[in-house]
């Protein structure tokens, strides 16, 4: 008995190599970073990536959106480069944002990215302000806001509910519940067992899906983008999910149950997961798999190698682009 | 062709004249149009102090009333700032930054800098500054300094109503975010306001007074304050020259150096509390730059380091005088 | 069918309650108008139901736990009746079990009450939550509440009135023969793996489960119904609006869908709320108990109560079964009438109702 796809063989690679490239890029970081390479911090999205690139596979260059700071795998899902994004993370001038910025705050608006955000729960205003511009310009793109079980508590995601609510915002507002705010359990910190129960309470309908099950997350992300897109005003997209690593690298993680990070990357590994049902419904064969596995483990090297040999910024970068004059 | 106007009219025109002009102008606020989904009239207020009143029935639905939620009616006006409107919000008195500052000076302030470049925030932010309309302390702060302080915003603060037309419409074609601060004691201050479009540069201050003899450096109702004092002070035979500082960033320095140069005296009066004030501000940087050509210590004249009194008794000591600008002027004649 | 009661025991009958929050949550509050019946009404439900139990003399109620925060404004709820020296409500115990926050819940609680020997399961949710009880329930007859967004198989009744109903029906032996009713369900086999569906089984184009819930129209193959009502909404109603069948008559429904572009036979029909859609039907006729029909198509996913569940493929070869007389449920309707004529609530009988609010007995 086998589970069969709305995908053709075409988008399921693609769909394949956007999730194993953020897994294998959050990965190479995680080593790195414990070895003393990456400066600042870094907060990896392995584990969620069934999510970020379900949605992201319906979404093009006009629709944007705001990220939180754990933004690897929707910058690399929303087609940013990803030697830019290493060079960043480096520090680099070669990075998207010239070294300026860093993890925290990756950007690529030309792809519809506004920004990894370090400020949790900012990103539900800037989204409507996306989606206010779409609907005033009229040129169908939507916008999109991701925050954490954790930062759907800040002011700011309430009260963009219902500015959006109010104005029909072509808005979809992602909730990435992985059941921690850094070391915070969302049974703990939230008040009620479901986010699409506080979207209701603004006039916002919502689902709830298996954030690692690629092809629930990409059904229920196409109705509610479909249905923004076409007048029907905002919705809430509710992905419960698993983060492999901690909070932030290097996060000991003391608040997980015993067994608890082995128990999710044995058994809710949406990759795995994504992997078995492609290949026992006959639909791709492993070996296609295995040769995007070989590609995208290359281009994260290659990534890497760039980064390392790449120019940091000099003095003179440390004053530029404050504005656009002044 | 000049005709008096009000500053409050004078607003009023510079966003009626840009929402012509540009059709990505979008104007949003609380009660800026008023009586939205009520079963009265529309454009029942036009703002609380009636300062955008009419421009809904030409303009329509590109003003918005927005709900009570400044982080997530300024986050979208900043958002969509980057997407391709030009949106002027309102901040009903920048007293109220509190709910909505993270917006202001982690977004919109930081972007094109932290996204190396690439991103444009060009969003005005029309907010109501200072004391004297009896508004108590919640109401009647005049913030500037610490929004001059956050690199990535631009700060300005008209003193009469043809700059505030000039430098609003500037603002709104600027491509950085502006925070455009209007005295709502000067509301009804009338000047000669042109009635075409124009606008007026950033950091060029406005010599609005000549004088050899101390130099006196304020910006939006202080500059009035000034205009008293040195008539008072012009009567003893002291010639103050004021500068209105009108943008607090970008500052034209350079202005308030040149003058010092030539007076040798410098009296900074600032609305703001004295702590980090613009006063305290300029007072180092002239200091710094011109100190050879200072012939007494510098003065600064400022609030009191005190909230804003509710009582007329005290809001009224509260504001720089004109007696306590020209105190400080006297000051810096002594021998 | 009427099915006998139980034989009552001298000991005091305990009654479990099973509300989960799980449901409703799902895609149809995007592609159709499903509400949301939000913690703090599934909370008054389940007051309202120990509110009527308690009426009629039940002591002691078991409740599934979760962690969603029905638990803690119940816990509240009963507190502050306790406070005010009220003596309306049962003994709750929550059965000691891991939470999962899945349907997975309704099952274990459904077996362990069965386990320690409950008289009746109360039911808060949708098709699917009745249908995970029943999974594990087996003897032991239950009564449900509406709260999902399919209405087919649970009524909304007041709760009050079911927790008085179920108290009635397990505490007097008197109404045995009334208050219980035998109900029909589907059996599917495929590839070795049996699930029941206690109203629908729709079999669909659509090769994947994804978001579960069944839109597409145009992708429905076949469907088998235990009843059909022309009066509800869900899946169940196609069959409804072409040949009703209630619960109690044992056969069911078989439709063949025919989505070609002019199809023979064209039927408006409500399939989820606010959604009515035109649908193309080749054909429809009795499901006769006991008999595997197979499914028609090849390849396919197969919805159970309106949620796919799961895909199949060639030469998997699904059937689907009647069965008769499969699981009980607590007639409340009968129960009350039944009360009512037999003054089961009056005078001595009544030992809980305060003499004050009981009217003179004219018997």
């Amino acid at each position: 008995m086998n589970d069969v796809f709305p995908l053709g063989k075409e988008d399921l690679l693609k769909a394949y190599r956007t999730m194993k490239t953020i897994r294998e890029f959050e990965e190479r970081l995680h080593v790195d970073f414990g070895r003393g390479d990456i400066p600042g911090f870094v907060h990896l999205y392995a584990g969620e990536e069934a999510a970020a690139t379900g949605i992201m596979m319906h979404l093009n260059d006009k629709d944007r959106i705001a990220s939180t700071h754990r933004g690897h795998g929707h910058c690399i899902a929303k087609g940013v480069d990803i030697n830019a994004m290493m060079g960043e993370i480096y520090g680099k001038s070669t990075g998207a944002c010239h070294g300026k910025g860093g993890s925290m705050h990756i950007a690529d608006l030309s792809k519809g990215m506004m920004g990894a955000n370090g400020i949790l729960g900012a990103g539900s205003p800037l989204a409507c302000g996306a989606a206010l511009a779409a609907q005033k310009l009229g040129h169908g793109g939507i916008g999109m806001s991701f925050t954490g079980d954790g930062a759907s508590n800040q002011g700011t995601f309430l009260e963009s509910l219902n500015l959006a609510a109010i104005w029909n915002l072509p808005m979809v507002f992602v909730v990435e519940n992985n059941g921690y705010a850094e070391s915070t359990s969302v049974d703990y910190a939230t008040a009620v067992d479901s986010y699409v129960d506080r979207a209701a309470g603004f006039g916002v309908p919502g689902v709830t899906v298996d954030g690692t099950d690629f092809f629930a997350v990409h059904e229920a992300a196409g109705e509610v983008i479909r249905r923004a897109r076409e007048g029907g005003g905002p919705s809430l997209l509710e992905c419960k999910m698993i983060r492999f690593f901690g909070h932030f690298e290097g996060d000991a993680q003391t608040y997980r149950a015993e067994g608890e990070t082995e128990d999710n990357r044995s058994n809710r590994d949406c990759l795995k997961q994504f992997r078995a049902r492609v290949t026992e419904a006959g639909v791709i064969d492993a070996g296609a798999l295995d040769a995007i596995d070989g590609e995208v483990m290359a281009a994260i090297d290659n990534a890497v190698e760039q980064a390392i040999a790449a120019p940091l910024p000099g003095a003179a970068d440390l004053t530029t682009d404050v504005y656009v004059s002044y | 062709m000049a005709r008096k106007l009000s500053m409050k009219d004078a607003i009023n025109e510079a966003l009626d004249q840009e929402m012509s002009r540009d059709p990505t102008v979008i104007v949003m606020g609380e009660d800026i149009v008023g009586g939205s989904g009520s079963p009265g009239e529309n454009d029942a207020w036009g703002g609380v102090l009636g300062v955008t009143k009419g421009l809904y029935a030409k303009h329509g639905d590109r003003l918005m009333d927005t709900p009570l939620s400044e982080s997530a009616y300024i986050g979208a006006a900043i958002g969509a700032s980057t997407c391709g409107l030009r949106p002027v919000a309102e901040l009903m008195f920048l007293d109220f930054m509190g709910v909505c500052f993270d917006q202001i000076f982690n977004q919109a302030a930081k972007f094109r800098y932290m996204f190396g470049g690439k991103a444009e925030t060009p969003v005005t932010i029309r907010a109501m500054v200072g004391a004297g309309f009896r508004a108590a302390a919640q109401h009647s702060q005049m913030l500037t300094p610490i929004f001059t302080h956050i690199p990535g915003l631009k700060v300005v603060c008209a003193s009469n109503a043809y700059d505030a037309k000039g430098l609003l419409i500037q603002s709104i074609r600027d491509n950085d975010p502006v925070i455009f601060c209007e005295h709502k004691n000067l509301y009804g201050h009338e000047t000669d306001v042109p009635e075409e479009s124009y606008t007026i540069p950033f950091a060029e201050a406005n010599i609005v007074r000549e004088g050899g003899d101390a130099t006196i450096v304020g910006y939006g109702l202080i500059v009035h304050r000034a205009q008293e004092a040195a008539d008072t002070l012009a009567k003893e035979g002291i010639d103050c020259e004021i500068v209105d500082l009108r943008t607090l960033s970008p500052i034209d320095i350079d202005s308030v150096v040149e003058s010092v140069e030539n007076t040798g005296r410098l009296v900074c009066v600032d609305e703001a509390n004295p702590r980090c004030s613009i006063a305290a501000d300029i007072t180092a940087t002239v200091s710094q730059q011109a100190f050879g050509a200072l012939k007494a210590a510098p003065q600064l004249v400022t609030a009191p380091h005190t909230p804003v009194p509710f009582s007329p008794a005290l809001e009224d000591i509260y504001i720089p005088s004109a007696a306590s600008i020209a105190d400080a002027v006297r000051k810096t004649m002594a021998p | 069918m009427r099915a006998r009661g139980p034989a009552v025991s001298t000991a005091k009958p305990v009654v479990g309650i099973i509300a989960n929050p799980v449901s409703a949550r799902d895609i149809r509050r995007i592609v159709a108008y499903a509400g949301n019946m939000q913690i703090t009404d599934r909370a008054n439900i389940v007051l309202r139901l120990l509110a009527g139990l308690g009426a009629v003399g039940i002591e002691r109620v078991l409740v599934m736990p979760e962690n969603s925060g029905i638990r803690q404004h119940v816990v509240r709820g009963l507190e502050r009746s306790g406070n005010l020296g009220e003596a309306r409500f049962p003994k709750v115990e929550y059965l000691d079990m891991a939470v999962t926050t899945s349907t997975g819940d309704s099952v274990a609680a459904a077996r362990r009450m069965r386990e320690a020997g409950v008289a009746a399961i109360i039911v808060l949710g949708g098709d699917g939550t009745h249908r995970a009880v029943v999974s594990a329930c087996g003897d032991i007859p239950i009564a449900g509440v509406s709260t999902g967004t399919n209405n087919a198989f649970p009524r909304f009744q007041e709760p009050t009135t079911v927790g008085m109903a179920v108290g009635l029906a397990v505490t007097d032996p008197e109404l045995g023969e009334v208050a219980f009713r035998g109900n029909k369900l589907l059996e599917v086999e495929v590839a070795g793996r049996r699930e029941i569906a206690l109203v629908d089984v729709a079999v669909v184009a659509e090769r994947y489960i994804g978001a579960r819930a069944l839109w597409h129209t145009r992708n429905f193959q076949e469907l088998f119904v235990t009843f059909a009502e022309a009066e509800v909404i869900g899946m169940s109603v196609i069959a409804g609006l072409l040949d009703p069948v209630d619960r109690a008559t044992p056969e069911g429904r078989h439709v063949r869908f025919d989505n070609s572009d002019d199809p023979a036979c064209r039927l408006r029909a409500p399939i989820a709320p606010g959604v009515v859609e035109t649908i193309g039907i080749e054909s429809w006729g009795a499901l006769l108990p006991d008999t595997p029909c197979p499914v028609g198509p090849e390849q396919g996913s197969i919805a159970f109560d309106g949620e796919r569940e799961l895909s199949f493929s060639t030469g998997d070869h699904p059937t689907v079964t009647l069965r008769t007389d499969a699981f009980r449920t607590i007639d409340v309707s009968a129960c009350m009438h039944y009360g009512a004529r037999k003054r089961l609530l009056h005078g001595e009988r009544a030992e809980h109702i305060t003499p004050a609010t009981q009217p003179e007995d004219s018997a």
